[in-house]
């Protein structure tokens, strides 16, 4: 997910042991940063997605539904792929897992060379759906990779650390985007006088401009596949991944709870939310402020920061005040902020865009805590429930973009605004119910 | 440590594609060329301006730039023309505040080997220059035409028409008039016309002469207006008026920012055709440089393209929504 990984739950409790403990285990320090480069990796591709759904847009001249079909077929594949990546880690381990992803991943990069070549919009989906399939089977796998790497008093250490690389990485993406794509592609009063042929050769010149950096992104993987290919690893702690196993009756009891049953719903709006005003942060600085291409891509690099910054800030907060107090005042707000978009079609409204990253910043491993508390054995099962909620980010966007063709980009804020509703009724709902106590489930590097 | 170590060429190799640097090709001869607009202040200016400043710096000209003090500055614009001449200018691009007494200065420019480009306002004779890039005014004036008929069509009402001119003997002005009758299907002394008045292109005066045509017709349902601030101007009478946007019909050329944020997106304006001033500095400037490094001379007339921009788009007359008229908006 763009600016998100997920991490299975039981990373975190291994924390608290006083003891200083290696980072990791002997001879596996090189893997380790290996890994690390997987963590950046993957947040560079999701977050470059993000700019493709405008670039698409201009560059084939569809509609905004058309162009959301980016995220469908991402998020789609994200979705599709988190069950099989799990069997995959579970039948041959995790490296196995790293190395197929990886490999995937590349192959859905090297895809955009063929695609490019077709002058056509679906081979673009089909290369975009092989390369999340990858990075869904790597992510899958590189979180509890990183946890069996060293001691597990030091896991939730080695987890952050290879986590911060992730939203470096989506700021790598979007910069990709908005220094080598955006300002190049051929402008679009150009095109009003161009002939036919010359509008094929912009064409075919403005896709190969999405083939850089995706190419980029491929061999830096095909680099990392090697590399890892090449090493001997075994992971002692591996095995104490596999050891849990489910117990009967668990989607019933987890059906039956509330918090978690509406967690998950909550989780799925949050998700659709955010790869929505991603999405269309910068088709919002086009066509509503009027920005120019050359400078639309840096608002949605601007809300990478502020979300990035913003979750440090919300790390404190939270050991201050109770996790869902904060949720509700950030989902507010950040229906506020997607009313201000709506109806202030102005750089007051772009201003708002960007600063529904802060509300959102808290969002994910909040709800993913909350929903997950007090779960006990269930709590591996909830977990993938939470993660596969990501479906919000394949479904939503589309929504959104219908209703810009129909209604126009400032009024299809609305879809961000609902799914931040639900959030902010998921607050309240926690806020208002009691519950069993239980200790609050923390999702890895957030 | 049994890992392959990244090799160097590898690392070049990703870098290189990832950010898109291919072979460092020899680049084009650094050649100089100018443009002369008519003032500095007017956001069609200032785009072009920008515009033919970027273009420069992608192309590895040195652009000499240079304005006047109004629309109707002639001389600050012969003493461009001589001082550009006399710093190497290979091309000149001119937006003549008047059209016939720029011509001497042209010509001499022309005799000193300098490739001369009229943009936007054609020369008088047009062949003083060796081409002109703008818009088709005619062409503009029948789009709104077409569109206006084709939405009083929809909406079931009988035209009364005003039409806001700008000022006899300005052709831009005269093009989009013809223009717009063409479009209408109707000629100069149709009945359906209640009668027309010149704007200067002037918001003020539109207003006034909006209020006069509302005295001799409360009922003019469709509105002609030569440029956006007369849109706008037409749009003040009409609301004193106790009109309500929906009863009228009102449609403009230009496509400035203001217009499209503040005047089609709310309905104010029905619909305006956005002219592309970046167009005529961008082909300008490359038509130029390529002349200076021993390209073909640009001739003739280019027409730097239009699109109808609307919120409620009519069958027949094709347009673009207001998203495309705000991305590509000028000012």
């Amino acid at each position: 997910m763009a600016g998100e990984s997920f991490v299975q739950p039981q990373a975190a409790g291994a924390v608290s042991s006083r003891k200083k403990a290696r980072l990791v285990h002997p001879g596996f320090a090189v893997p380790f940063v290996l890994l690390v480069f997987c963590f950046a990796a993957w947040g560079s591709a999701a977050n470059l997605t993000d700019v493709l759904v405008g670039v698409f847009r201009h560059i084939f001249t569809m509609s905004n539904f058309e162009s959301a079909l980016v995220q469908f077929a991402y998020y789609g594949a994200y979705f599709s792929l988190a069950i099989p990546a799990a069997m995959i880690n579970r039948r041959w381990g995790y490296k196995t897992g790293v190395l197929t992803g990886l490999g995937l991943a590349t192959l859905g990069g090297l895809l955009f060379l063929p695609a490019s070549k077709l002058l056509e919009f679906a081979p673009f989906l089909v290369a975009l759906f092989v390369l999340a399939a990858g990075l869904s089977i790597l992510e899958t796998s590189a979180n509890p990779f990183a946890i069996a790497m060293g001691p597990e008093e030091s896991a939730t250490q080695r987890l952050n650390l290879a986590q911060a690389f992730n939203p470096v990485g989506a700021n790598i993406g979007v910069l990709l985007g908005a220094v080598l794509i955006l300002p190049n592609l051929t402008p679009e009063p150009a095109k009003v006088i161009m002939t036919e042929q010359q509008l094929h050769d912009s064409q075919e010149h403005d896709l190969n401009l999405v083939l850089g950096p995706y190419l980029g992104i491929a061999a830096a993987l095909a680099l990392i596949w090697l590399m890892i290919a090449l090493r001997g690893m075994s992971t002692p702690a591996e095995r104490v991944q596999e050891s849990e196993t489910a117990t009967g009756g668990v989607f019933g009891r987890l059906w039956a709870n509330r918090h978690y049953r509406y967690g998950v719903v909550a989780q799925f709006f949050n998700v659709g939310a955010q790869v929505c005003v991603w999405s269309f942060t910068i088709q919002y600085a086009l066509d509503v402020v009027g920005v120019s291409t050359d400078h639309a891509g840096w608002y949605l690099q601007a809300s990478l920061l502020l979300f990035l910054v913003s979750r440090f800030v919300m790390t404190y907060l939270l050991g201050i005040f109770r996790p869902t107090l904060l949720l509700f005042l950030l989902g507010a707000l950040g229906v506020g902020l997607a009313l201000t978009a709506m109806f202030a079609q102005s750089m007051v409204g772009l201003i708002a865009v960007v600063a529904i990253s802060l509300s959102l910043s808290l969002m994910f491993p909040t709800i993913y805590g909350v929903a997950l508390q007090g779960l006990g054995a269930d709590t591996k099962f909830g977990a993938a429930g939470l993660v596969m909620a990501i479906l919000g980010g394949a479904l939503m966007p589309p929504i959104q973009g219908k209703i810009m063709d129909q209604a126009g980009t400032a009024t299809a804020f609305i879809v961000p605004a609902v799914g931040l509703a639900f959030v902010t009724l998921y607050a309240l709902f926690d806020l208002r119910t009691r519950r069993n106590s239980g200790p609050l489930v923390t999702e890895g590097g957030h | 440590m049994h890992g392959l170590a990244p090799r160097p060429l590898a690392v070049c190799v990703v870098v290189a594609v990832a950010f898109g640097v291919g072979a460092c090709g020899k680049q084009d001869k650094n050649v100089t060329v100018g443009l002369i607009v008519k003032r500095n202040t007017n956001p069609f200016w200032v785009t072009m301006k920008d515009t033919a400043e970027q273009t420069a710096d992608d192309d590895n000209v040195k652009l000499l730039t240079a304005a006047g003090q109004s629309d109707i500055d002639n001389r600050s614009q012969v003493a461009a023309l001589a001082k550009m001449t006399a710093e190497g200018a290979k091309g000149i691009m001119i937006t003549p505040a008047d059209s016939t007494a720029i011509v001497p200065a042209i010509q001499k420019a022309r005799a000193a080997g300098v490739t001369v480009i009229a943009l936007d306002t054609p020369t008088d004779p047009r062949s003083a220059v060796d081409a002109l890039y703008a818009t088709n005014n005619e062409q503009a004036g029948e789009l709104i035409g077409r569109y206006a008929k084709a939405r009083a069509a929809k909406l079931g009402i009988k035209p009364k028409i005003a039409m806001l001119d700008l000022a006899p003997g300005i052709t831009s002005g005269e093009l989009r008039h013809q223009g717009f009758l063409k479009g209408f299907g109707i000629t100069q002394n149709d009945p359906q016309i209640v009668g027309s008045v010149n704007t200067l292109g002037e918001t003020g005066r539109a207003e006034d002469g909006m209020r006069k045509l509302l005295q001799k017709d409360r009922g003019i349902n469709v509105v002609y207006t030569v440029n956006e601030p007369a849109a706008f101007g037409a749009a003040q009478a009409l609301k004193a008026a106790g009109r309500s946007d929906d009863s009228v019909i009102l449609v403009s050329v230009d496509g400035g920012c203001d217009a499209v944020k503040n005047g089609v997106r709310p309905g104010v304006i029905d619909a305006t055709v956005q002219q592309y001033p970046e167009n005529m500095a961008r082909l300008g400037v490359d038509a130029l440089a390529n002349t200076a490094r021993g390209g073909p001379k640009p001739s003739g007339y280019k027409n730097t393209g239009i699109e109808l921009i609307t919120r409620d788009p009519v069958s027949g007359v094709s347009s673009k929504d207001v998203a495309f008229g705000v991305r590509n908006c000028w000012g």
